[in-house]
C-alpha cells in the first residue's frame, strides 16, 4: 500500500463533526421551511377556519379571488410596491453615486442617517409617521397627505431607498472612473455621460435595487397598517386586521399567492445579479452583502 | 514650505488646459441632497415630534396629547412597575432570542460556507433567503396554526405519547421566543455566511499543518476572524427584535406581550400619544444603550483575545 493511498483513505475516513454539521444544517433548513409548508398546505384546506384542516380542495383559492376586500387590497399593495420601487430607485441611485463620486463632509453624516433609518425598529418609525401625516394633512391642510396611497409610498420608501443607496454604492465602489473620464475629454456632456457611459455600467445594481424595494414594499406590514387609511389596506394589513377575527383558508390561499410573487420577483432579481460579469461578489452572495448593507 | 504651497496652486492650472476635466466636477454632492431632504421630512421631523409630544400630557379623553404644560412626568409613568416588568420581558426575550440565533446560526453558516461543495453553497443560500423574503406576518401564523392546542402538531405529540395532553404553548411567552428565534434566524446566518465564506481556507490548512487541532482553528483562527459577521448578526438581530410588534401580538396572548404592543395600544387604543411617545423614546434608548454595551464588551474581548494569541505564538518557536 503506496503513501498516497494510505492517506487518501485517511482523508474519506468517517467524521463525526462533519455529519454533525450536516445534519445541523438540513434540520435548520427545515426549520426555517416549517411555517411556509404548513401556509402551503393549509391554502388547499376547504375547511371552514384555517386552524382545523377538513380536506382537500381549491375552495380557498376561488373564494380568495372572488372576495373584493382581498382582489382590492392586493391592487393596493402593487400600486404601492410599483410606487416605492420608483421613489427608492430614484432617491437611492442619485444618492449612491454621489456618495462614491463627490463625497463632501456631509458624506459619513448621510450614511449613518440611512444606517439608522435601516437599523430603527419598525414600530417606532411606524408611531412617528402616524402623527407627522396627521400633522400636515389634517392640521395644517396639505390634503396630498391623507391620500392612502401617498402616505404608503412614503412610508414604505424610507427603509427601501436607504437599502437601493447601498446597493447602488456597492457597485459603484468597485467600478473605475476611467470611462466617465474617457467620456469628459472627449466633451460628452454630463448628461450624455451618465445616460450612455454610468447607467449602463451600474444597471444590474439599480434594477435589482428596483426590485427589492419593490418586495419590500409588497411585505411591510407594521408601518403600513398605521399610516394606512380606510380604503386602502395592503394585503398584509388585511391579514393582520383579520387576525382578530377567526382566519379563514382564503388568507393562505392570498399569502401563498403572494410568496409565488415575491419569489418570482427576486429570482428576477438574482439572475440579473448573477448574468453581471463584473458584479462584486455576484449571485446569491452579492444580494446577500448587499442586503445585509456591507 | 513653498514647495507644498506650489502644489494646489498647480491644479486648477492643470484643469484649465483640460476644460472637461472641470466640468466633471458638479456641485458636490448634489445627488444625495433629495433623499437627504426626504430623510429630514420623513424620519428626523416625525421622530423629532415624538420626541416633543413625550414631554406633553394627555388632557381629555378625546384628545390624544398636549404641549402646553411641558414635563418628565410620562417617563415615569412609563417606568412603572406594570410597564417596567414588560420592558424587561421584552429585554429577556430579545437577549435569549439573539443568543439562540447566534448558536443555531452559527454552525449552519459554517456549514453552508466551508464544509459544502461551492456548487450547492448558492442553492442553500437560496434557501436560507426564501423563508427571509416570505411575509414575517404569514410565516408568524403558520407557527399559530401548528402550535394550536387541537393543532396537528399537537395531536403528533400525544399519538407518540410525548406530552400527556393537547400542547399548551401558544399565547405563552415561550411561544413567543420560539417566534422570535425563528423569525430573525436569517438575519443572523447571512452576514456569518457572508464573513466565513470569505475566510481564507490556506489559514485553516496552516493552522492543522502546524499542528493545531480541529479545536484549537475553530478557536483561534475561526471565530476570530468571523468577528465582524458575528457582531453584525447580534446587531441585524437584537434591534428588530426589541421593538417585534407582530410576533407576540400573533403567538403571545396576555403572558407574552412586548413593548412593541405597549407603544402601539397608546396610540391606537388608549390614544395617549404622551405616553407612548415617551415609552417609544425609552425603548430607542433601551436598544441603543444595550447595543453599545455589548459592542463594548465585545471590542474589549476581542482585544484581550487578540493580546492572549499573539502573546502565545512566540512561545512555540523553541520547541
Amino acid at each position: 500500500m503506496t503513501v498516497a493511498a494510505a492517506s487518501a483513505r485517511h482523508r474519506r475516513r468517517f467524521r463525526p463533526a462533519d455529519t454533525f454539521l450536516t445534519l445541523w444544517g438540513l434540520l435548520g433548513l427545515a426549520f426555517l421551511f416549517f411555517p411556509i409548508v404548513v401556509i402551503v398546505v393549509f391554502s388547499f384546506n376547504s375547511g371552514r377556519t384555517l386552524q382545523s384542516f377538513d380536506g382537500v380542495g381549491m375552495e380557498a383559492y376561488v373564494a380568495a379571488l372572488n372576495n373584493p376586500a382581498i382582489t382590492n387590497s392586493i391592487t393596493v399593495s402593487l400600486i404601492t410596491a410599483t410606487g416605492t420601487a420608483v421613489v427608492a430607485t430614484l432617491l437611492g441611485t442619485s444618492a449612491g453615486i454621489a456618495l462614491t463620486r463627490r463625497p463632501g463632509w456631509w458624506a459619513p453624516g448621510l450614511l449613518i442617517l440611512l444606517g439608522l433609518v435601516m437599523v430603527t425598529p419598525e414600530i417606532v418609525s411606524a408611531i412617528s409617521l402616524l402623527p407627522w401625516f396627521v400633522t400636515l394633512g389634517v392640521d395644517n391642510g396639505l390634503v396630498a397627505f391623507n391620500i392612502g396611497q401617498v402616505r404608503l409610498i412614503i412610508a414604505n420608501s424610507l427603509f427601501a431607498s436607504a437599502v437601493v443607496t447601498f446597493i447602488v454604492r456597492a457597485r459603484m465602489t468597485g467600478m473605475n472612473e476611467s470611462l466617465e473620464e474617457a467620456a469628459a475629454d472627449l466633451y460628452a456632456p454630463p448628461l450624455r455621460r451618465f445616460t450612455d457611459i454610468t447607467l449602463p455600467l451600474i444597471r444590474p445594481a439599480v434594477i435589482s435595487g428596483a426590485l427589492l424595494a419593490f418586495t419590500l414594499s409588497l411585505d411591510n406590514t407594521v408601518v403600513s397598517s398605521f399610516v394606512s387609511v380606510a380604503g386602502s389596506t395592503p394585503w398584509p394589513v388585511y391579514i393582520f386586521a383579520s387576525l382578530k377575527a377567526s382566519l379563514r383558508p382564503e388568507i393562505a390561499a392570498m399569502s401563498t399567492l403572494m410568496l409565488v410573487l415575491t419569489l418570482i420577483v427576486l429570482g428576477i432579481a438574482a439572475l440579473i445579479l448573477r448574468r453581471d460579469p463584473s458584479g462584486s461578489g455576484g449571485g446569491a452572495a452579492g444580494l446577500t452583502s448587499a442586503m445585509v448593507g456591507r | 514650505m513653498t514647495a507644498l504651497e506650489a502644489r494646489p496652486a498647480q491644479r486648477p492650472s492643470a484643469a484649465d488646459t483640460q476644460p472637461s476635466r472641470r466640468r466633471l466636477r458638479l456641485p458636490g454632492g448634489l445627488g444625495a441632497l433629495p433623499i437627504s431632504v426626504w430623510m429630514l421630512l420623513f424620519f428626523i421631523l416625525p421622530f423629532g415630534l415624538v420626541v416633543w409630544y413625550s414631554f406633553g400630557y394627555k388632557p381629555g379623553i378625546y384628545v390624544t396629547h398636549a404641549n402646553d404644560i411641558l414635563s418628565m412626568d410620562r417617563y415615569g409613568e412609563a417606568a412603572s412597575p406594570a410597564f417596567f416588568a414588560i420592558f424587561v420581558r421584552t429585554l429577556k426575550i430579545a437577549v435569549t432570542g439573539t443568543v439562540l440565533c447566534l448558536a443555531i446560526a452559527f454552525p449552519m453558516a459554517y456549514w453552508m460556507a466551508v464544509k459544502l461543495a461551492p456548487k450547492w453553497r448558492g442553492v442553500v443560500l437560496a434557501l436560507v433567503l426564501i423563508p427571509y423574503w416570505t411575509n414575517f406576518l404569514v410565516r408568524t401564523i403558520g407557527w399559530q396554526i401548528s402550535l394550536t392546542p387541537q393543532g396537528f402538531v399537537s395531536k403528533t405529540l400525544q399519538w407518540a405519547n410525548l406530552t400527556d395532553g393537547p400542547l399548551h404553548v401558544l399565547y405563552t411567552s415561550a411561544a413567543v421566543q420560539l417566534g422570535v428565534v425563528y423569525n430573525y434566524l436569517p438575519l443572523m446566518i447571512l452576514p456569518l455566511y457572508v464573513a466565513l465564506e470569505r475566510l481564507d481556507p490556506k489559514l485553516l490548512e496552516a493552522s492543522r499543518d502546524l499542528g493545531g487541532t480541529a479545536w484549537n482553528t475553530l478557536w483561534h483562527i475561526t471565530v476570530p476572524l468571523s468577528a465582524p459577521g458575528v457582531t453584525a448578526g447580534l446587531l441585524l438581530v437584537f434591534v428588530p427584535l426589541m421593538g417585534d410588534y407582530i410576533t407576540p401580538t400573533v403567538l403571545g396572548g396576555a403572558s407574552g406581550s412586548m413593548v412593541g404592543q405597549m407603544v402601539a395600544a397608546q396610540f391606537q387604543s388608549a390614544q395617549n400619544w404622551a405616553l407612548g411617545a415617551a415609552m417609544a423614546v425609552l425603548l430607542m434608548l433601551a436598544i441603543f444603550g444595550t447595543s453599545a454595551v455589548v459592542g463594548g464588551v465585545l471590542k474589549v474581548t476581542g482585544r484581550v483575545t487578540t493580546a492572549m494569541t499573539s502573546l502565545k505564538l512566540p512561545s512555540k518557536e523553541p520547541s
